[in-house]
């Protein structure tokens, strides 16, 4: 039962320190990995939905970022596990529901449909790619200060960083709870329903304990409303260079199916 | 429930970003507008608690599975809506970026269909007037309230939870991402997210019933004096059954146009018909499928509409699936090339020592 | 520094916490505040910092008596001003320290009091060094064990350069290696210390004064030297001997 909690608390854990190592990208600034990262996405996602070949071009992006930040593949990989079974939900279907043929090989017919829900898949494997990218290759305070700069309200900002320095704290209380409990429950499998209520409704009336000794805290050291961040540093060249040569890359990669052309080079 | 990027068309996510980005403005004016700093611990501990309540594994007596709690209508319950909004966009924003539950780009479509619904429509529609209402009044008053609580919650968290599932289909169909008519995905999504909503109503009557029993000062609209019946009012009640008969009213009238796959209904302007050169029937083989012409429609239809919206190809619009060889061949060595490059990293890793950080253990 | 003069207080009227406290702490000074659970403790600590009582104005409460800070009273308009010369280390340092990292949460109480951030982070790197935690400035909050998460709270509070310094338990939880570094940082130190804890044996290696509290009243004051060798003084009142003395 506790195996999902351990698991989030060491998820959350990694992520920070793989934000934490060296490598050139994790130099880069916050802000134009984010810029990048979203035009990825937009561009990834705006090919239609059967242009295999030329979406397949994409890989580059996460597959040289990989090979230069040094974050593992299988990391990423695992994390899959929360976003493609409804993405697979989606497309599953689609084989069945569009059967153009599109090639043959030998008695083997490709439909239309397979290609378009190998597509989906393959966005969806790419998009996850660029957000874990970019959260294993920068710490939250960087994020929370682009935030800032893109005119999020400073509330929101504030909130997310004091909720993830609590996310932890709460996940391993909630932890210890479970533990206790199963160890007074041994057949069962999660909470029983006699204990909906009071297993979270205990947890919840210490958590408003807790938020009120937090805010003591606060007021100590002269809280009046106002929150500070952790200021990032100013784009420089290798930053500009950096995001304008991806966006190019990317722009290219869309226009033109570099995949095909390729292809064609070799078997002229 | 949480949608992944590939699901999304950027229109449409970027629509959903300007939605939820505009109720997030409004929220933060409305609880900053007072001097009250005591708010921003108090949410940042219950956003806290609700991703890690999240994990708790409360199984269904009767069945061997187990449910889950999304929330939305915990918080509101408890902060107000504007509060539990926020609350939630955090809680979305944490599992989006440290566990890829949620795309980058579907958070604004995510914080929408699991925030706003059950934040501001479970709050103001059905939360607020049944603890304002007579509802149960002829309990006694302090059981009155406890079953309005279980009352508000099961109904809250049904109903925005359909909601949101049916804002899901609908945020795919108008992305053209699935073949899936929408009928079709509607029948597999809305049942099981019916489910899933008794149980979480479940689960959030017991949290707050016991809230009730212990504290009941933390949640709102709760009357602590526990007056009689006498004096209470009915009528937000009526109105709000009222409109949430007409949204169903609404919805089902949508739902069964959609289903009922008759082609004349859909000739919509805006999306084309067979005169216009659109297939009615675009890779359909209907011999080998054997479907019943009425999914068939509804499937051209979706064809129509989907090949009508704004195609994202820059130039390149023929369907470049690698039907020639030498689309194949350069997928091939592409990814050859992406595996390369990889090993490559990975080689050179061996050979030098990890640097690290300085400032980290 | 400190003065307490009849301090009656009670969250419902009828139920005083504690009652005609009185008591006088001078600069310079350590005193240990030691007492059975429920003694009165921590609510001497929150009203003078203005947690509840005069200082926070809430209605309701029912209050009694001076509390002086340096010669002013506690009071709303006063609170500001009282809280910058006390640092109050919690004994839950995981709600003391609730920005991410060890560096922002020392920030954070500087840069309130007007610093710039360049001042800011001089003073935060001089505090680190002095306790010879340097180690502890980049990481995340977190991560760290309990006893550098206490140690961390104790630097962050004295970048604040309080004039007296409340600690609630400071070595609750604490292994005796830790135990030791954080008794050895409290004799360190130049402030007023006022120190409350159950630790009978480490409140006799740091504080000169004890005293003891029993259902809201002041039962002793005077040299820990001798409270603390008294064992029909500390039985009679729900505790006993530091250990070393049994």
């Amino acid at each position: 039962m506790s195996r999902t909690i351990d698991q989030s608390i060491h998820d959350l854990r990694e992520m920070d320190e793989l934000a934490s190592k060296a490598s050139p990208i994790h130099a880069i600034c916050a802000a134009a990995k984010l810029l990048v990262t979203v035009a990825y996405i937009m561009i990834v996602v705006s090919y239609d939905k059967y242009n295999m070949s030329g979406l397949l071009f994409m890989v580059f992006y996460p597959a040289v970022l990989f090979a230069v930040s040094e974050v593992p593949v299988t990391t990423c990989l695992y994390k899959l596990r929360f976003v493609l079974p409804l993405v697979c939900a989606v497309g599953v279907l689609n084989p069945f529901l569009d059967r153009t043929p599109a090639l043959t090989a030998g008695s083997f017919v490709v439909t239309t449909g397979m290609i378009s829900m190998v597509t989906l898949m393959t966005k969806g494997v790419f998009c996850l790619m660029a957000s874990f990218l970019l959260m294993a290759t920068t710490r939250i305070e960087a994020v929370c200060s682009v935030l800032r700069k893109i005119h999020v309200p400073s509330f929101l900002v504030t909130l997310l960083l004091l909720t993830y320095r609590y996310a932890a704290v709460m996940a391993e209380e909630v932890g210890v709870m479970t533990n206790a409990y199963s160890l007074r429950a041994p057949g069962q499998k999660g909470i029983h329903y006699s204990a909906w209520g009071s297993f979270l409704g205990q947890l919840l009336l210490r958590s408003m304990d807790r938020a009120e000794e937090l805010y003591s805290s606060m007021l100590l050291r002269g809280y009046r409303g106002e929150f500070y961040y952790t200021e990032e540093r100013a784009w420089s060249a290798k930053d500009a260079v950096y995001a304008a040569g991806w966006i190019l890359f990317f722009i290219a990669a869309r226009g033109v199916n570099l995949t095909r052309l390729i292809g064609m080079l070799v078997t002229r | 429930m949480h949608m992944a990027d590939a699901l999304l068309a950027p229109g449409v996510a970027a629509t959903m970003y300007v939605a939820s980005g505009t109720v997030a403005g409004l929220s933060v004016k409305t609880l900053t507008k007072d001097e009250n700093t005591q708010k921003l611990p108090t949410m940042a501990v219950a956003s806290a608690l609700v991703f890690a309540g999240q994990m708790i594994n409360y199984t269904i007596p009767g069945t061997g599975s187990s449910g889950h709690m999304c929330g939305g209508m915990l918080l509101s319950a408890l902060l107000g809506p504007q509060a539990g909004f926020l609350s939630m966009i955090v809680v979305l924003t944490i599992q989006c970026l440290f566990f890829a539950d949620g795309g980058l780009m579907a958070l604004g479509a995510n914080i929408w269909n699991m925030a706003f619904y059950g934040c501001f429509v479970g709050y103001y529609l059905i939360w607020r007037p049944i603890m304002q209402s007579n509802l149960f009044g002829n309990m006694e008053p302090r059981k009155a309230q406890r079953a309005r609580i279980i009352a508000a919650s099961l109904i809250g968290c049904v109903v925005t939870l359909q909601m949101g599932a049916f804002s899901v289909v609908l945020e795919t169909t108008l992305s053209g991402i699935t073949e899936l008519p929408f009928g079709a995905f509607c029948a597999l999504m809305q049942p099981i997210h019916l489910a899933i909503g008794i149980v979480e109503g479940l689960i959030t009557a017991a949290v707050l019933t016991y809230v009730y029993e212990t504290r009941p000062e933390l949640i709102r609209d709760v009357d602590l004096t526990a007056q009689s019946a006498e004096g209470r009012n009915s009528k937000p009640l009526g109105v709000v059954i009222f409109t949430l008969a007409m949204l169903v009213v609404l919805v089902g009238g949508v739902f069964s146009h959609f289903a009922s796959g008759n082609p004349d209904g859909l000739e919509w302007a805006l999306f084309g018909n067979e005169e216009a050169g659109y297939s009615a029937n675009m890779g359909l083989d209907e011999e080998n499928f054997g479907v019943s012409s009425q999914v068939a429609d509804s499937a051209a239809s979706i064809q129509e509409k989907t090949s009508f919206l704004p195609d994202y190809a820059f130039a390149d619009s023929d369907s470049a699936m690698g039907t020639t060889v030498s689309g194949l061949v350069g997928s091939a060595m592409v990814a050859a090339a992406a595996l390369a490059i990889c090993f490559a990293g990975h080689f050179f890793r061996k050979r030098k020592p990890e640097e690290l950080d300085p400032a980290v253990k | 520094m400190i003065r307490f003069e009849n301090v009656t207080f009670a969250y419902e009227r009828g139920k005083p916490v504690i009652q005609s406290v009185s008591f006088a702490i001078h600069r310079g000074e350590t005193v240990g505040l030691i007492g059975a659970n429920g003694a009165g403790k921590s609510t001497v600590m929150k009203i003078l910092l203005g947690l509840a009582g005069p200082g926070a104005g809430a209605p309701g409460q029912y209050f009694d008596g001076k509390i002086l800070v340096d010669g002013m009273e506690v009071t709303p308009a006063n609170i500001a001003r009282i809280r910058q010369k006390l640092g109050f280390v919690l004994q839950n340092s995981d709600n003391q320290m609730f920005m991410p990292t060890v560096l922002e949460d020392m920030l954070f109480g500087l840069l309130n009091s007007g610093m710039t951030r360049k001042e800011a982070e001089k003073k935060v790197d001089e505090i680190l060094q002095s306790l010879g935690l340097m180690d502890l400035k980049y990481l995340y909050n977190h991560k760290i064990s309990g006893g550098e998460k206490r140690m961390a709270a104790v630097a962050t509070v004295l970048a604040m350069e309080p004039e007296v310094l409340l600690m609630d338990e400071p070595t609750s939880a604490l292994d005796p290696y830790n135990r030791r570094v954080v008794i050895r940082a409290i004799n360190n130190l130049p402030q007023t210390r006022i120190i409350t804890s159950h630790d009978l044996d480490m409140i006799y290696d740091t504080c000169s004064r004890v005293i003891l509290l029993t259902g809201g009243k002041v039962a002793a004051d005077g040299p820990a030297e001798q409270i603390l060798k008294d064992e029909e003084l500390l039985m009679a009142n729900r505790m006993e001997l530091p250990l070393r003395f049994q």
